[in-house]
């Protein structure tokens, strides 16, 4: 009876090896052939000059940012617009990762985009934190600029990567960035 | 130990086949690329012959022991091999990730433990402890492999991490093995000295041979060379991700004083 088991076992275990390994191949495959436009198509809706007016009150060389925290809550969509750039970090990674397959030094920024990515998502957790606590008005501000003016960086490189390898893809992608 | 005609073909033909796939890796310097590749696959040279003189001239005793430490070099060098391809898979730029080499670590873990699961599930109906261990020990490695090639495939993908020409051919030739090994060894649990084994084990040599012809084939063509970022692009990407770690820091600093 144990040896039946087994065999069931091993034929449950190669199963499921093959169907991993399978369903991942498949996945590179799909990203290969259609991958760009799925890629853009997940990008998710955001309002990008008022995030990139966000980004550009922090990053621009002035003494203090300008604008107020109740607006810049405003000008981002309070959490739903934070949701959307936690999701938008994830098909920056991939838009970068589309290019190392003609240049496989684009790696680095790919890296580095999914650190960023890492960290803005850390920090947007504090937030849902805070917002379960009731000091999502207080915390939001503060956090939220930064992730913003980052989220905004990680665009620019995207399109600097785009432009500097000339892919025909750049006009596309910096219209939806 | 008898040897059938068919057996002592296996042998030969894998003794050429490693030979031919040696010099390959030597004459299209491929060796430096994969250093412990190249071990293993002088160690098969050097093994077939070995144990080819104990068969030969040694007793049957000495014949287990000689096959059972070289199969453990084997293994030791498979699993080298595996760490190989995931440095080419998982650090192209010359440093691991340190999440990637957390996720790929705790991958391994995992694999080990499912690989020690499945050895001793087996529990091969054979008399003497010696068999069990070697039956067990077979299971091990394949079921191992085979995990560790899935957990780099699954990784990479998540990643978006490309896999250069001849590392995949490399990965797929062994992980397809391995697999296939899975089944060869349970069924060595199952009937220990039956035919189903032997047509299985002999079935599994067949398609090593295959690997060693796909290897020495593609890896005797030249992979496509890779386009450079221009070092002006680099710069300035350096610079907008050197303002991203500014505003993250400060970000952090907020973070810890509050």
């Amino acid at each position: 009876m144990r040896q039946i088991v087994f065999l069931f076992i091993v034929g449950a275990f190669v199963s499921t090896l093959i169907g991993i390994a399978l369903y991942f191949i498949m996945r590179a495959r799909r990203a290969s052939k259609n991958a760009w436009r799925i890629m853009l198509g997940r990008l998710r809706q955001i309002d990008r000059e008022k995030f990139a007016e966000v980004a550009l009150d922090l990053l621009d060389d002035r003494e203090e940012p300008h604008l107020e925290p109740d607006r810049i809550f405003e000008m981002i969509g309070g959490m739903n617009g934070l949701d959307a750039l936690e999701e938008n970090c994830d098909v920056l990674i991939d838009l970068a990762t589309y290019v190392q397959r003609w240049y496989p030094d684009a790696l680095q920024l790919s890296e580095e985009l999914r650190l960023n990515a890492r960290e803005i998502k850390w920090h947007i957790g504090r937030l849902r934190g805070a917002s379960a606590t009731g000091h999502l008005r207080e915390q939001f501000p503060v956090y939220a600029q930064r992730a913003v003016a980052t989220y905004y960086l990680m665009t620019r490189s995207l399109l600097v990567l785009y432009e500097g390898v000339k892919l025909p893809e750049f006009a596309e992608l910096q219209q939806a960035l | 130990v008898h040897l059938s005609s068919l057996d002592r073909l296996f042998w030969a033909l894998a003794f050429f086949g490693h030979c031919i796939l040696l010099g390959v890796l030597l004459l299209r310097h491929r060796a430096a690329a994969f250093p412990v590749f190249t071990t293993l696959i002088s160690v098969n040279i050097v093994r077939t012959i070995v144990l080819f003189f104990t068969l030969r001239y040694g007793s049957k005793e000495e014949y287990f022991y000689t096959y059972w430490t070289l199969a453990f070099v084997d293994l030791a060098l498979q699993l080298a091999i595996a760490y190989e391809l995931a440095t080419h898979v998982f650090q192209p730029l010359g440093a691991w990730a340190p999440d990637v080499r957390k996720s790929f670590t705790a991958l391994a873990a995992t694999s080990v433990a499912l690989a020690v699961g499945l050895a001793w599930l087996a529990a091969p109906p054979s008399k003497t402890l010696r068999l069990a261990i070697v039956i067990r020990g077979e299971l091990f490695a394949s079921a191992l492999m085979s995990e560790l090639f899935v957990a780099m495939i699954a990784l990479s993908v998540t990643l978006g991490l490309p896999w250069r020409t001849h590392v995949a051919r490399i990965a797929q030739g062994l992980g397809l093995y391995c697999l296939y090994g899975i089944f060869s060894d349970a069924a060595h649990a199952f009937f220990p000295a039956g035919n189903i084994y032997r047509m299985l084990s002999e079935s599994q040599i067949g398609f090593y041979l295959i690997c060693l012809t796909y290897w020495s084939v593609t890896l005797a063509m030249a992979e496509p060379a890779p386009r450079k970022l221009p070092a002006e692009l680099h710069e300035e990407l350096r610079a907008l991700q050197e303002r991203a770690a500014l505003v993250l820091r400060s970000l952090r600093t907020t973070a810890s004083a509050s």
